[in-house]
């Protein structure tokens, strides 16, 4: 019996066709949509009307600055951590990441609601009661809670790419620990920086199922305005979803995102 | 090559499985398939918890021996009994109106639906819906058990639109919401209120929230005495109007219920739509914001529950569902006795001013016809109006039925759950207004406690009739009305920010786009190169 062969152009068939049907033809969908009226005309209407609305605009930066304080936070974490584990001898590291990246096995709402619960069950001690109210903290943390693994493993993955003899050059041209850090270290583990930054800072302007769980729906995203007009005025909710990838593009082109020789990027995942 | 032509062989057969499986259902004998769908649990599901189980548990049969199916299964057996014919349910279910209307708008078709009030209307002035069969209400033909029991009220109520804007339809007749609809479940809005909290008066008096509650009406929405302690739903229908209440207390309590008219103004009041309505009420709906705990769709009943909120709006069989699952407490495993403390009695109240009145009902798509589903779609709604169905799935979601029961059935049924056995005659709740008359004129009613009828679950399940003649229903909201109230909406729910917020953010945007640039493309730009210091020299690669 003869193993058939596929080539490369056939195995790449069953992507090519979910590519089209799940990410380019909803992509074209939502163009549509957003030029569109009512009476499917076209039309600039949604446009004109998102950019001289305040309250999505607001709303889009507002989401921007959670996102910002969910990422810095989540780096602020995440860095030391992986560093620690990328330098030290420990022959059981494997299991202190395992114990970073296990949260991951577990579905994030269910996660997310677990949290919503501990806090409830926090804010029944008296000096804590203000955590009842405070939304956005509770979002914000909740955020980092959900993304933080996302940030460490690929940290993790670049800084253990280093090579040792770098760190020894270092010290053998008389940097001290600051200068090492500062040279070797932190250029380094950039593309690791960047690959982290997007993975948490673009889902997390649109993770409304946190700021709706732990914010008590007080606190609006950019992703539950798409929602919520997608219950009643496609077009309009369309538009924001157009505003909001192109908000996404711009920032991944920033960041470096569509370089193709970082081997860092999705290494971990 | 072989091989690959066992492969097609076998993904051939595999495609052709379900078609040959629906082949021998017409060769054999004819399966209808009744696609059903419904809100998420909102119908008798059986098993534990169940009224058939409960019923069976009471007369003290053997757990293990218990038979409660699910009542969908139920109807299948009925239907091939009754008529012959097979009959197989595909049910699913939806989370809101407007998540239906979408499934509906995209194309996909169902039997039968069960939305609220203003969306059958909606549906209707669109075209979606088709007409019951003329014969489905004769009350003559013995399996019409819908036009049989329903409840008078009701049967009144959608005889009379319910207050609802007439619309025509294709041919320019008016729509007439009987005629597509059969009702399902029925109740109000109101709080869900722990009794046992208080808030501080004026003087400094402890008032129970009872009497912030009669007192503030509406109002206590936007009571700072309760900031923090209670909850708005989080859609724009009922919470726009909630906050009409608030904004037009004073009016709707100077309408004088007794006056012709009455309702049709109480209606026009709750779904104003215009510019200066809008104007009135955006005030009132930042305060609310303010002044709530959360906007929640099912979370606040578990606040409720674990005493982290004192007032919940809510709609009455979700308010129902609360108070019995407080009720119930933590049951000790060992001796089977409720955990003393562990229960919790709230109650409900519902606004003077008026409130809201809703029905969910079964209407029909207009590919009934052509599957030749329509029968067996009616035969469904009959078997869900049997009395005993009724108890079944108001028994399991705590909504309340419209079916009332030839003979008043589902009084017994309320009896059983929430009457008292003495028979004293201030005890007496009269609910006359639902159930048809009794033979001698004497009041249709129950014996039940003060509390029943005051505030716990009889009141919520089955208000008096005074609550009930100052409630209106909601209609749906025309396309450019509907952009005002989503529009209202979104700058409800949005942050505001003020102009040195704004100024900052954008700072911050800015200096992180240059930091990105300058990471980016900084070795590019000379102006960013360091001269090597002395003594060093640059590689050139």
């Amino acid at each position: 019996m003869k193993i058939p062969r596929f080539s490369r152009k056939t195995l790449c068939i069953p992507y090519g066709v979910f590519l089209l049907f799940f990410v380019i033809i909803p992509m074209l969908f939502i163009l549509f949509y957003a030029f569109t009226d009512k009476q499917m005309h076209f039309s600039f209407s949604n446009f004109v009307q998102f950019f001289s609305d305040p309250t999505k605009f607001s709303t889009i930066i507002y989401s921007l600055v959670i996102a910002l304080v969910t990422t810095v936070v989540t780096l602020l974490i995440a860095y030391p951590v992986a560093y620690i584990l990328a330098r030290s001898k420990l022959k059981k590291k494997f299991v202190i990441l395992m114990l970073f990246v296990l949260p991951m096995w577990i579905n994030f709402v269910l996660r997310i609601n677990a949290l919503r619960e501990l806090f409830n069950l926090i804010s029944q001690a008296k000096p804590l009661e203000g955590l009842a109210n405070a939304n956005y903290f509770k979002t914000v943390f909740g955020m980092v809670y959900d993304f933080l693994p996302f940030m460490i493993l690929p940290l993790y993955t670049t800084m253990l790419k280093i090579d040792n003899s770098l760190y020894e050059a270092s010290a053998d041209l008389g940097a001290n620990g600051f200068t090492t850090f500062t040279r070797v270290t932190l250029p380094l583990s950039m593309p690791g920086i960047m690959s982290g930054v997007t993975m948490v800072f673009l889902p997390s302007m649109t993770n409304y199922v946190v700021s709706d769980m732990l914010g008590n729906a007080k606190v609006t995203i950019i992703g539950k305005f798409i929602y919520e007009y997608f219950g009643t005025n496609w077009h309009m909710g369309s538009m924001i979803a157009l505003v909001l990838l192109i908000v996404v593009f711009l920032s991944t082109w920033l960041t470096g995102g569509f370089k193709g020789d970082e081997t860092v990027r999705g290494t971990n995942l | 090559m072989k091989s690959r032509r066992i492969f097609s062989v076998l993904l051939a057969s595999a495609l052709l499985v379900p078609v040959l499986a629906s082949l021998s259902g017409c060769g054999g004998e004819k399966v209808t398939v009744l696609k059903v769908y419904n809100w998420e649990e909102y119908i008798d599901e059986g098993g534990e918890g169940s009224y058939l189980y409960d019923l069976a548990l009471e007369e003290e049969t053997p757990e293990d021996e218990i038979v409660a199916p699910r009542i969908v299964e139920d109807f299948e057996a009925w239907y091939a009994e009754t008529y012959g014919e097979k009959v197989k349910v595909e049910y699913s279910t939806f989370g809101t109106n407007e998540d239906m209307y979408n499934e509906l708008k995209l194309g996909n078709e169902y039997d039968l639906l069960c939305p609220s009030d203003y969306m059958i209307m909606k549906l209707a002035a669109e075209g979606y819906l088709t007409k019951y069969d003329e014969s489905f209400f004769d009350p003559e033909i013995e399996t019409n058990y819908y036009v049989r029991n329903v409840s008078p009220f009701i049967a009144e109520k959608f005889a009379s639109n319910a207050g609802l804007e007439l619309y025509p339809d294709a041919s320019g007749e008016p729509i007439l919401w009987k005629d597509y609809a059969a009702g399902y479940m029925w109740g109000t809005t109101g709080f869900v209120y722990n009794p046992s909290a208080e808030v501080s008066s004026e003087a400094g008096e402890a008032v129970p929230l009872r009497d912030l509650l009669e007192e503030q009406g509406w109002q206590t929405f936007v009571d700072p005495r309760v900031k923090g302690k209670i909850t708005a739903k989080d859609n724009v229908r009922d919470t726009y109007f909630a906050a009409i209440g608030v904004t037009f207390e004073q009016e709707l309590l100077a309408l004088d219920p007794a006056a012709d008219g009455y309702i049709e103004a109480l209606t026009a009041y709750f779904n104003a739509t215009d510019e200066e309505t809008i104007a009135r009420v955006e005030p009132t709906l930042m305060d609310i914001k303010e002044n709530i705990y959360s906007f929640e769709t099912d979370t606040g009943k578990a606040d409720m529950v674990s005493e982290k909120i004192w007032l919940n709006y809510a709609w009455s069989g979700d308010a129902v569902y609360a108070l019995d699952e407080a009720e119930a407490g933590e049951i000790d495993e060992e001796t089977g006795e409720i955990v003393e403390g562990s229960q919790l009695f709230l109650d409900f109240f519902v606004p003077k001013a008026g409130t809201n009145l809703w029905f969910d009902g079964w209407v029909m798509m207009n590919c009934v016809e052509e599957r030749g589903t329509k029968k067996a779609a009616q035969a469904f709604v009959n078997y869900m109006s049997m009395p005993e169905s009724a108890m079944r799935n108001s028994y399991y979601i705590g909504y309340t039925s419209v079916i009332a029961g030839e003979n008043a059935e589902m009084l017994d049924y309320v009896d059983w759950l929430y009457g008292e056995e003495e028979e004293n005659e201030e005890d007496f709740y009269d609910l006359s207004y639902f159930f048809p008359a009794s033979e001698d004129g004497s009041p249709v009613g129950i014996y039940a406690d003060e509390e029943q009828r005051t505030c716990r679950q009889l009141f919520a399940q089955y208000p008096t009739e005074e609550i009930i003649s100052r409630c209106a229903v909601m209609n749906y909201y025309r396309e450019d009305a509907s952009d005002r109230i989503n529009e209202l909406w979104s700058r409800v729910k949005s942050e505001k920010l003020n102009w040195w917020a704004f100024v900052v953010i954008c700072l911050v945007v800015v200096a992180i786009a240059l930091f990105v640039i300058f990471v980016k493309f900084g070795n590019k730009i000379d102006f960013f190169h360091r001269k090597p210091k002395k003594g060093y020299h640059k590689i050139e690669s």
